[in-house]
């Protein structure tokens, strides 16, 4: 069986993230941030999620702790990882990118233009509509990651690692109202039983 | 949804969780009586006959009668519930003075919901010292201890998540048998259940009631016609299958910031339409919203459109979408937006909010797209109150709004 943590920023979307893995087979529950790495390491994940949560990463030298821990499990972890809404952002900063505060802030339902479906998005193009809920946004990408959608309001609704199976996005896939949410977690699976064979 | 719905029957077994959770159950409350708060809701429902399978005798249902539940609720329920497959006898217990009380002179959400969760545990404090009882069950789902512990809203049923031991402060030690599920989970069990669609596809209803859509002061005239007017939205809505619809009420006061000014024009330039025939004013009680993961007790702006225009765009979705997301994108304060639908002028000071919403499990929601006839027919009955002068159409999601207004 498949095994996906979700690391759980106080997002109340986070605990949905675990509803749609186990609604796909994985094994799934939540993790705090703060979870040691051996801890994390003896429960053989073969990836992580990290959900959303209602912290700022603006600053990076104050993060809040639970933020900080988070950096640290995308900096050590070196699994497929999907990072969602303030994750994607602190994904973003953790590798050298940058995140403000959204000229427009979206909130509720929002078109994705996909420009390049980089496996997480495959089947997605050219649009679908994702729904969103936040105030900051990444608006320059760290270098090694390449964007893969936008929207009219957020040039980076979603970024890859070039070589690595990292991915993040801003708007929230685990949301019944994310219609084609299922197909991005499918997306995720077949890249991790993928990355399990290799 | 359909896809959604069919992959989430798939992940949760209705007979294993049962088996699993009376077992958890018997274990737990052993020989001992335990106290059920119902509310006739599907939560409290589906809980209560969970436990029933376990316990058998030992539980004993008991219904609060607020002051802030719908006209004739505590009659139906309990007779409702006395019948195949239930057949629960309900006790009531009538506290609306009381609730009252607890909330005179609040005006805020979160003060008005704290002021009723200490006076709900109280009255079961006192029920439970009467029977002699250890435990109270309750129908706590999923989405009510998330959005507690990350800050939304205060949920009358929560404690032990914001740090309030009940054994402690009240005496008695809390079951929630449906703690992790989500409404469209508890439905499934329900079916499950051999309970009547009635029940199981029952409306949503929250706890604190009609105290949580008295948005603001609340006073008894505040409630009454509250009452009278969810009766209306009720009636003429529940043919449409919307998973929540429902009305709330709000004084005709209105802030007088002057950062808000250009909401006006925003709102004509989300529309293309010119602004004299846009005017937007923004209530002065706030309501409750979520942006950013972030509780935000924001303002609500009323769209008012000139005759001719508000007959054009009554109902064009993209169109009042735009023009929602184009306020709130651009007022930080701002949660929500509701669009006018009809008036009485020289009316009353209050008007009455319309809200419905699709959902599957109330974490997010979209607009439902009534029908403007449907919704003018609504307008023009609720005006025959004498106290209400207005009556509006929410077109905010959750994100921003919320379902409820406080």
């Amino acid at each position: 069986m498949t095994i996906i943590p979700v690391v759980y920023v106080k997002g109340q979307y986070n605990h949905l993230i675990v509803r749609n893995l186990k609604e796909l087979g994985v094994e799934s529950k939540l993790l705090p941030p703060s979870v040691p790495l051996e801890q994390l390491e003896s429960m053989n994940p073969d990836a992580l999620v990290m959900g959303g949560g209602p912290q700022s990463v603006r600053s990076p030298n104050q993060l809040t702790g639970e933020l900080a821990d988070a950096a640290r499990l995308i900096r050590q972890v070196k699994l497929p990882m999907l990072c969602i809404c303030v994750t994607h952002q602190l994904l973003a900063t953790a590798f050298g990118g940058v995140t403000e505060a959204a000229q427009k802030p979206e909130f509720g339902p929002v078109e994705i233009s996909v420009i390049d479906e980089g496996r997480i998005l495959e089947g997605l193009k050219p649009s679908f509509t994702a729904w969103e809920s936040h105030n900051d946004e990444v608006v320059k990408a760290p270098e090694g990651f390449h964007v893969l959608a936008k929207s009219d309001n957020c040039a980076i609704e979603a970024m890859r690692h070039d070589d690595r199976d990292v991915f993040g996005v801003q708007f929230h896939p685990e949301v019944s109202h994310t219609l084609k949410g299922v197909d991005l977690f499918r997306n995720f699976l077949h890249i991790v039983e993928e990355h399990k064979r290799t | 949804m359909g896809k959604r719905l069919s992959v989430a029957v798939q992940g949760f077994h209705p007979s294993s969780f049962l088996s699993e959770e009376t077992a958890r159950l018997r274990e737990l409350v052993q020989e001992k009586k335990i106290i059920s708060a119902i509310s006739g809701g599907v939560d409290s429902t589906v809980a209560t006959m969970v436990a029933r399978e376990a316990l058998g005798d030992k539980l004993l249902p008991i219904m609060i009668d607020t002051g802030f539940l719908r006209a004739g609720e505590p009659e139906r329920v309990k007779e409702r519930l006395a019948t195949s497959p239930t057949s629960l006898t309900v006790r009531l217990v009538h506290a609306s003075g009381r609730f009252l009380a607890s909330v005179k002179g609040e005006t805020t959400a979160e003060e008005k919901r704290k002021k009723f969760r200490q006076t709900f545990y109280q009255i079961l404090k006192e029920e439970a010292e009467k029977e002699g009882c250890e435990f109270i069950l309750q129908g706590t789902i999923a989405p009510d201890w998330i959005e507690t512990q990350g800050g939304i809203k205060t949920q009358h049923n929560i404690l032990e998540q914001v740090g309030i031991d009940p054994a402690t402060t009240y005496g008695f030690k809390i079951i929630e048998p449906l703690a992790d599920l989500y409404k469209d989970q508890v439905r499934t069990l329900g079916r499950h259940l051999n309970l009547s669609n009635e029940l199981s596809e029952r409306q949503p209803f929250p706890g604190p009631g009609l105290l949580v859509r008295c948005i603001g002061n609340v006073t008894k005239e505040k409630i009454r016609v509250l009452k009278e007017a969810t009766k209306m939205v009720e009636t003429s809505l529940a043919p449409f299958n919307y998973e929540q619809y429902f009305a709330a009420v709000i004084e005709n006061r209105f802030a007088k910031d002057p950062s808000l000014e250009t909401v006006s024009e925003t709102a004509s330039e989300a529309l293309g339409l010119p602004e004299s025939e846009v005017h937007t004013e923004v209530f002065e009680d706030r309501v409750t919203g979520v942006k950013g993961d972030q509780r935000c007790y924001g303002l609500l702006a009323g769209v008012k459109l000139s005759e001719e225009s508000r007959e054009t765009y009554g109902w064009l979705q993209d169109r009042l979408r735009q023009l929602q997301a184009g306020i709130v994108e651009k007022f930080p304060d701002i949660t929500r937006v509701a669009l006018l639908v009809k008036e009485r002028r020289g009316g009353g000071p209050l008007s009455i909010l319309v809200r419905a919403v699709s959902t599957r499990d109330f974490m997010t929601a979209a607009v439902s797209p009534v029908p403007w006839k449907i919704l003018k027919d609504i307008g023009q009955q609720i005006l025959k109150e004498e106290s209400v002068s207005r009556v509006y159409y929410d077109i905010t999601p959750k994100p921003p709004g919320t379902v409820e207004f406080e």
